[in-house]
């Protein structure tokens, strides 16, 4: 008898499922195939195999070798399975004792001198494996404090295969991998919002936007400090919990972006306008994660949004209303999380300085509708608050009082989620229908004060369920249970401007 | 006696202007200095000879000679609420009755107010900056107490009427169509607030239709009542350059607002500067000069707080000024904290006290 069995997993969007990679060596002429909907850096694994077994000391037998990747019907992508592969062949060729290779699940990649280098995905193959019943993995050494952060599994790290080897075939003698030390971001070196003189109207807002997770789209001209009041958004998010982090943290694992532990802070993407809509949304012929998917949990900042193409706008529309990205292949239907609070920027006009006290807009009205006509209603309709940064002069700077930390900003921004999580399980912008209706419910002077806003503002049905979202923010940031005319009144602020229309 | 020869003369006046809102000012010239009375009473057969042969002239003349009715004319003014004033009447605005070829009747919408007259005139299709100028032009006007003319076209002339209505000034359109005709329609509310704040006058009879020769027609009547025309913006060959024409030949100070040179849009009012019209290239300056004040401050007064507003309202109303400005300048002037002042806006906005323009910033308005 001479099939010998490795276990392995293989990664599916930022899930992981068992592949069994089953070893046949038997007499005849040497070959070596693998078959299995292997694609080109599988095959690829047959070399960089056989002179890693060679390198390590042992002896690759001369003799017909077949690899089985089981299931067969699903399409195996990457080089991970170099280790279990190598693995495999060594102990139907007898230099392994076979019931080692029962004890545990193996993926790895090898490289020419017999070395292990690291893979994508770690932390998804460390909860496929769990959730497969196996207890123990046998990973490459840099990605093995991450995988051990979810628990429940055994992770063991390796440098090279012969290490693998030893480790297997003498029974387990040595203790697993600790989990990667969950170092809380320190923030102190940060970008802080008291770096931003002034802008308090915009300061609160994105406040009000990271209690809520409200999108926001800022505009004003150029140099007025839009990019820079964003860049700080991150610091004023409330911190992610464990569940969030482990799905951020498989993300950017599966996209190759992880760095082996656990991401403590919520992401902050900022994409050029140049992005193509598989860059945003995911995709390609070996689909990765999008920005969109990057930035799940944490932040999409989309600067000069006019300047994104139409088309590739329009791809956020189902991460923003889902939550997930959804892409199909003729191979297979993938799905990657995509929660994200959108942050957009942008100027009024061509020229961006409509409204500029310093510099006067020379657009005409049509220059300037065809210009916000670029991103379409469906859009803005995703999007809560609306504010204006102007441009100041060095006089209104130096007048400017010091600004509030970020610290102290997150402080109230982390009470206001907290109370939101608790009471309908998800931040107020997830609120909608009859769940927003029964959570936002107005005092007796707010419910007066708000039919009298919708008949003189004209807000419309959208409008008017953003109002009362955000409206629900600003009362959750000042601690109150039921929305009154003061909240309300400052959601007011928030609407869109005419401008862009209603 | 007395009443019923007023009455006479209005008559003539009156059947003079239905006649001219036919075929045109010039008539009166065309006749030789001839009295509304003799025109009323001369039939045109005996008036040939100074006019030359016209049968289209001659029908119109029989017709209106003959069917012409003061009881029904002043039964349809009554019935739309509007009222005429004739060369004849002593209420006829002094200015205009100096200048060439006055209108022989005005039709009023509301009345003339007795405060000096300044015009605002410029293009229909002006940039952004002209529009931006005119507001402030009218709004700064009406705060000293002048009362804004134009034409109620697109463009210049709505924004300077705006700006009378949102500094709660007085404003007088003048028409080149009955005053019961809207036009253009888009500007059918500013037509309101115009009415509400002063009057709307034309030299034609109701029902008469926006006709594209009565524009630079009225244009004389725009320059007649005022003491002083500005150009904001227009470009050669704009109707805003009649008036500046018609308001020389009367005697009147021609302002114009400089703009870039070579700028096609900005050509005509550059051309007046050329040509030795005043530079109005600094608001509180022009305004020293139309409207002496007395050595106030080139700030102007914000209108008071009225005293029935909450606290934090009133305190907020404080930071916000005639001149458009951001939440955070209206935050340090009020000296509030956002998370209060944000609600206070919201509730001045709603009851009426300040409007957010479309980049969002606040300025104060004319309480409706």
């Amino acid at each position: 008898m001479s099939v010998c069995r490795a276990r392995s997993l293989s990664l599916f969007g930022i899930d992981a499922l068992p592949v069994e990679v089953e070893v046949d060596v038997s007499p005849g002429l040497p070959g070596f195939s693998i078959v299995g909907l292997p694609d080109a850096a599988v095959q690829e694994a047959r070399e960089r195999v056989r002179v890693a077994i060679s390198n390590s000391g042992y002896k690759f037998p001369m003799k017909r070798v077949i690899v089985n990747l089981a299931p067969a019907n699903l399409r195996k992508e990457g080089p991970a399975f170099d280790l279990p592969i190598a693995l495999g062949i060594l102990a139907a060729s007898g230099a392994l004792a076979p019931a080692g290779l029962e004890r545990a699940a193996v993926v790895g990649e090898l490289s020419l001198d017999g070395g292990v280098r690291g893979i994508k995905g770690a932390l998804s193959m460390a909860e496929g494996a769990r959730k497969e019943g196996l207890s123990r993995l046998v990973l490459p050494c840099r990605d093995a404090p991450e995988a051990a952060v979810i628990g429940g599994v055994e992770v063991f790290g390796m440098r090279t295969l012969k290490e693998a080897v030893e480790f297997l075939g003498n029974g387990l003698r040595r203790a697993p991998t600790e989990p990667a030390p969950q170092n809380e971001t320190d923030d102190s070196a940060a970008d802080d919002f008291a770096d931003v003189a002034g802008q308090r109207y915009a300061k609160r807002a994105l406040e009000v936007a990271a209690a809520g997770a409200h999108n926001v789209v800022m505009s004003g001209p150029p140099g007025s400090g839009k990019t820079m009041l964003a860049r700080r958004m991150p610091g004023i998010l409330p911190p992610l919990t464990m569940e969030e982090r482990i799905e951020v943290t498989k993300v950017h694992s599966a996209s190759g972006e992880g760095n082996g532990s656990l991401i403590t802070h919520r992401p902050f993407r900022s994409p050029h306008h140049t992005v193509s809509t598989s860059g945003l949304a995911g995709g390609g012929s070996n689909p990765r994660p999008g920005e969109v998917s990057l930035a799940h949990n944490g932040v999409l900042f989309l600067d000069e949004l006019p300047e994104f193409g139409r088309t590739t706008l329009e791809a956020l529309r189902q991460p923003l209303e889902d939550g997930h990205v959804t892409i199909s292949r003729v191979a297979a239907t993938l799905c990657y999380p995509a929660r994200i609070t959108l942050l957009c920027s942008m100027n009024p006009c061509p020229c961006g300085h409509a409204g500029d006290k310093r510099k006067a807009c020379r657009c005409t009205a049509g220059q300037i509708e065809r210009y916000q006509a670029r991103i379409s209603g469906p859009l803005l309709d995703r999007m809560d608050i609306f504010v204006d940064v102007p441009r100041l002069s060095r006089q209104e700077l130096r007048d400017e009082p010091s600004a509030e930390a970020s610290a102290v900003v997150r402080d109230r921004v982390r009470k206001a989620r907290a109370t939101q999580i608790s009471r309908q399980g998800s931040p107020n912008s997830m609120l909608s229908g009859r769940k927003l209706r029964k959570m936002c419910v107005l005092a007796g002077d707010a419910e007066t004060l708000f039919s009298r806003a919708v008949e003189t503002l004209g807000l419309s049905g959208r409008g008017h369920d953003r109002v009362l979202r955000v409206a629900r923010t600003v009362a959750d940031l000042a601690g109150e249970r039921g929305i009154g005319a003061d909240h309300l009144a400052e959601a007011l602020n928030y609407r869109r401007s005419h401008l862009l229309g209603r | 006696m007395e009443d019923s020869e007023r009455r006479g003369e209005r008559a003539k006046h009156l059947f003079l202007s239905h006649l001219q809102a036919r075929v045109g000012s010039s008539l009166v010239a065309r006749l030789g200095n001839l009295s509304p009375g003799a025109i009323f009473e001369t039939p045109y057969a005996d008036l040939v000879g100074k006019v030359g042969k016209d049968q289209k002239l001659e029908r119109l003349f029989d017709g209106l000679q003959r069917r012409f009715d003061l009881a029904l004319v002043e039964a349809q003014m009554k019935e739309r609420g509007i009222s005429a004033i004739t060369l004849a009447d002593e209420a006829y605005p002094g200015m205009l009755r100096n200048v060439p070829d006055p209108p022989p009747a005005l039709y009023l919408d509301g009345a003339i107010p007795e405060e000096p007259c300044v015009a605002l005139v410029g293009s229909r299709k002006a940039s952004a900056t002209g529009i931006e100028m005119a507001g402030k032009l009218g709004r700064a006007l009406a705060e000293l107490g002048v009362c804004v003319v134009s034409g109620l076209a697109l463009g210049v002339d709505a924004a300077a009427h705006q700006g009378a209505v949102d500094a709660a000034g007085r404003t007088v359109g003048v028409l080149g169509c009955g005053i019961d005709v809207v036009y253009p329609r888009s500007n059918r509310a500013l037509f309101d607030s115009v009415r509400r704040h002063g009057a709307l006058v034309s030299e034609y009879f109701l029902g008469e239709a926006p006709l594209s020769w009565r524009f630079p027609a009225r244009n004389r009547i725009i320059a007649g009542l005022v003491t002083t025309v500005v150009v904001v913006e227009a470009p050669e060959h704009s109707g805003a350059l009649i008036t500046a024409r018609h308001g020389l030949e009367a005697g009147r100070d021609v302002w114009a607002v400089p703009g870039p040179p070579g700028v096609r849009e900005c050509r005509g009012s550059n051309g007046l500067l050329a040509d030795g019209g005043g530079v109005l290239w600094d608001i509180p300056e022009f305004l020293e000069a139309v409207a002496p004040r007395g050595g106030a401050g080139p700030e102007l007064p914000a209108p008071s707080v009225p005293a029935d507003l909450p606290d934090d309202e009133a305190a907020a109303l404080c930071g916000v000024g005639l001149e458009p400005r951001g939440v955070d300048a209206v935050a340090r002037r009020s000296g509030m904290v956002m998370s209060e002042l944000l609600p206070a806006l919201a509730l001045l906005e709603l009851k009426g006290f300040v409007h957010r323009d479309a980049v969002g910033a606040y300025v104060r308005r004319a309480v409706p």
